[in-house]
């Protein structure tokens, strides 16, 4: 015990020294006051560790900043919005991507193909971008003439606001089905999946594997049919599926889009890993580079999909209750009207907000702790942060755990979006302020460190709240009758005081190890 | 003899640096064979070119009667191989039974191991619940060696076994290395001839990255003018 004192002594003393500030920064204000800012920074820290740590995870293991991390979180919040508000939407897209993914799927089994062809060395140059080049025209033909019911972004009525907002009050604007009219629908399919093999053949041939034989067997084609297998069900049951989405209890429909939200998160990373980064493993400078652009595209992307208003996504009833016996007055209470407030130390405290946001936080902090922990793959994580060279001289496929952890991170920044969208709403830019919330919150508490995250996630979201709180009631200066208010900008400025103070006594952050 | 390991005539590069300019190793089943050679003649490269963490340019690799060369090294290590690194690269944030779980290439074979590796240290045992930070230079060996052999390994590439290690724990690790060599093969690296001279049955010199002599141990121990020659005097 006492070598353990003595061990972490700047750190024990770092956070005794926060505490004291914070304990300080309670006598200044209410005690409704004090509970709501504390729980506000509890969400706000929420929200930046599902950010932090999935960014994490990543450098840690991968050695890559991902600087689209915050545009990721951001998509996660948009795809949570399109399914939540516009299912019918959600449904159409469904076959069509299944069929775009498909042809990739299936990226074990070209190799396998093509080596037992010869071809002439100019053949060779020439075939990939040939390949690549016809299924572009087949994706630029048929795509615009593939039918999706979606809003239009030029028109008023017709745009996600309005959408957005009718959905919040309980009706929802009618939408006028869609039908293929320009091409047959069976020439669409054939089309798009055509253009997805030809797509992922030539992405194959890119690749000079030297030695690789791989094996070709039933497991190569699962993915494929089950694919395929959405594809056909998505187009047969298209109409049943919208209605049976459209008739669930917003509740359930919320869980649905968090659902979507992760897993479309996680298939972009592990996509994003395993065609874009995996090739430039030996180059970390276009690595860099190469998430950079991609943050870019994904924000013009967004941009050109759903416009640039903000709105904001509604809050399922359970949480969003009003009228008879709201604010509710205890969690029994609240339990039986599901009000969208509660009464705590006398402070209205929103519950979606501030209750719930934290409690999926502690949620996923635990979970994937226990992930890291008592699991193989958790094992391999921890391994590997250590020393990727020896993991896989031990025999252990490291790259399907890149992909894995990509994957997973990028899951936890969508799911960190979706839930952040119906309490800050969603706009262009939510990535980039919350992004540089996560980096401050993980040089705080240690780049890899994965208690450390969410530690520096906390003590970003309370100083932010803390400092916004007294902008509002204002600091009284001892001794003289002036009072200090701090202005907003000081907000960000404050965590990154905190940041360069910590690092100045810890350089490795609060919980980081010495290298 | 059979050769589990055919080295032939490989060049590996480390960025721009041509550091193995032609290195043959034949290593015959069930032997020990020591890789001998002074300080950056090339040993520990050429056991990473092996493996596969670096990639020979020319030459060939054949392991088990494939070629391996330009392999991923998880598909070469799956094939058979324990690889264990000079300054051991015991996993710091793990317990030492999970050091070993991690080694496991099919699930169980921990446990199907377990009594065996005890059995060869001791030691290891009754640290089983500690985190690899707090094992000794000694203990981190040991534990170094016991993750080879968790999973079948054909052929075990052990790299400075005795570096840093107090003479009482050299002659356990002997001992260690010569009850596990009766299950596998295995290629030595070994800075200390007195300590490769008890153990192996065959020797390849290295010398600035070529493979310049190689035979039986016997030979070599007589063979003075080679030992002061290579290795200085020892």
């Amino acid at each position: 015990m006492n070598s353990f004192l003595r061990k972490n002594l700047v750190l024990i003393g770092t956070l005794v020294v926060i505490a004291a500030l914070f304990a300080a920064a309670a006598q200044g204000m209410d005690k409704q006051d004090f509970v709501i800012t504390l729980l506000r920074g509890l969400a706000v820290g929420s929200i930046t560790f599902l950010v932090a740590s999935g960014f994490s995870l990543i450098f840690g293991l991968l050695d890559v900043l991902n600087l689209a991390h915050g545009t990721l979180f951001m998509i996660g919040a948009y795809i949570g919005w399109t399914v939540f508000v516009r299912p019918d939407t959600f449904v159409d897209i469904l076959t069509p991507l299944a069929l775009i993914l498909s042809g990739f799927a299936l990226a074990d089994v070209y190799p396998a193909l093509t080596t037992r062809t010869r071809l002439g060395s100019s053949m060779k140059r020439i075939l990939p971008w040939m390949l690549i080049v016809v299924s572009l025209l087949l994706f630029g033909y048929i795509l615009p003439k593939y039918p999706i019911a979606i809003w239009d972004v030029g028109t008023y009525a017709q745009s996600p606001v309005t959408f957005a907002f009718m959905t919040s009050q309980g009706t929802r604007l009618p939408v006028a089905p869609i039908a293929f009219s320009e091409i047959s629908s069976a020439l669409a399919w054939v089309g798009l999946l055509l253009a997805s093999v030809l797509a992922a053949l030539g992405l194959s041939l890119f690749g000079n594997d030297v030695g690789q034989t791989r094996s070709v067997n039933w497991k190569n084609f699962i993915v494929f049919a089950v694919l395929l297998l959405i594809a056909i069900s998505g187009s047969i049951f298209n109409d049943p599926f919208t209605n049976f989405l459209l008739g669930l209890s917003s509740n359930w429909l919320f869980v649905f889009s968090v659902l979507i939200a992760v897993l479309s998160g996680a298939g972009l990373g592990a996509l994003m890993e395993s065609a874009l980064i995996r090739p430039l493993y030996s180059r970390p400078i276009y690595q860099l580079m190469l998430t950079l652009g991609l943050s870019a595209i994904g924000i013009e992307m967004v941009r050109a999909i759903w416009g640039r208003p903000e709105f904001v996504m509604p809050k399922p009833v359970f949480f969003n209750g009003t009228g008879d016996g709201c604010p509710a007055t205890s969690f029994a209470d609240w339990w039986t009207h599901n009000c969208s407030t509660i009464l705590l130390w006398d402070g209205r405290v929103r519950v979606y907000n501030e209750i719930f946001i934290p409690l999926v936080g502690l949620f996923v902090l635990i979970s994937i702790w226990l992930l890291l922990q008592r699991t193989r793959l958790g094992m391999v994580i921890r391994a590997g942060v250590q020393d990727r060279e020896m993991v896989e001289a031990l025999g252990i496929n490291v790259r399907r755990v890149f992909t894995m952890v990509f994957a997973l991170g990028v899951g936890l920044a969508a799911l960190g979006g979706v839930l952040a969208a119906p309490s800050s709403g969603l706009s262009n830019v939510m990535g980039e302020s919350l992004f540089l919330n996560a980096l401050i919150a993980l040089a705080i508490g240690g780049l890899t460190n994965y208690p450390g995250a969410a530690l520096g996630s906390v003590l970003v979201g309370l100083i932010q709240q803390f400092i916004i709180k007294y902008g509002q009631i204002g600091i009284a200066i001892p001794f003289t009758d002036m009072v200090f208010k701090p202005s907003p900008p000081l907000v960000p400025a404050s965590t990154v005081l905190l940041m360069v103070i910590i690092l100045l006594i810890l350089p490795n952050g609060l919980l980081g190890k010495k290298e | 003899m059979e050769n589990i390991l055919d080295v032939q005539d490989i060049h590996t590069f480390i960025a721009q640096y041509h550091i193995l300019q032609g290195v043959n190793v034949r290593v015959p089943k069930g032997s020990i064979t020591a890789l001998l050679g002074r300080n950056g003649a090339g040993k520990t490269t050429t056991l990473k070119s092996i493996i596969g963490l670096l990639t020979p340019r020319q030459g060939r690799v054949v392991f088990d009667g494939q070629e391996v060369q330009g392999m991923r090294p998880y598909d070469i290590a799956a094939m058979g191989i324990g690889f264990v690194p000079e300054h051991r690269a015991i996993f710091r944030d793990l317990t030492v039974e999970e050091n070993l779980k991690l080694a496991e290439r099919t699930k169980g074979d921990y446990l199907r191991k377990k009594e065996f590796i005890f059995d060869l240290f001791p030691d290891l045992k009754r640290l089983i619940a500690l985190p690899g930070t707090s094992l000794s230079g000694g203990q981190q060996q040991m534990l170094a060696i016991a993750r080879a052999l968790v999973a079948e390994n054909k052929l075990l590439l052990i790299d400075e076994p005795s570096e840093g290690l107090a003479p009482v724990l050299i002659e356990h690790m002997m001992k260690a290395i010569r009850e596990l060599s009766k299950d596998s093969t295995v290629i030595l690296v070994e800075q200390n001839f007195l300590v490769a001279s008890q153990l192996a049955q065959y020797y390849v010199i290295i010398e600035e990255g070529r493979s310049v002599q190689q035979g039986s141990m016997k030979d070599l121990v007589n063979d003075k003018p080679a030992i002061h020659r290579y290795l200085g005097a020892a």
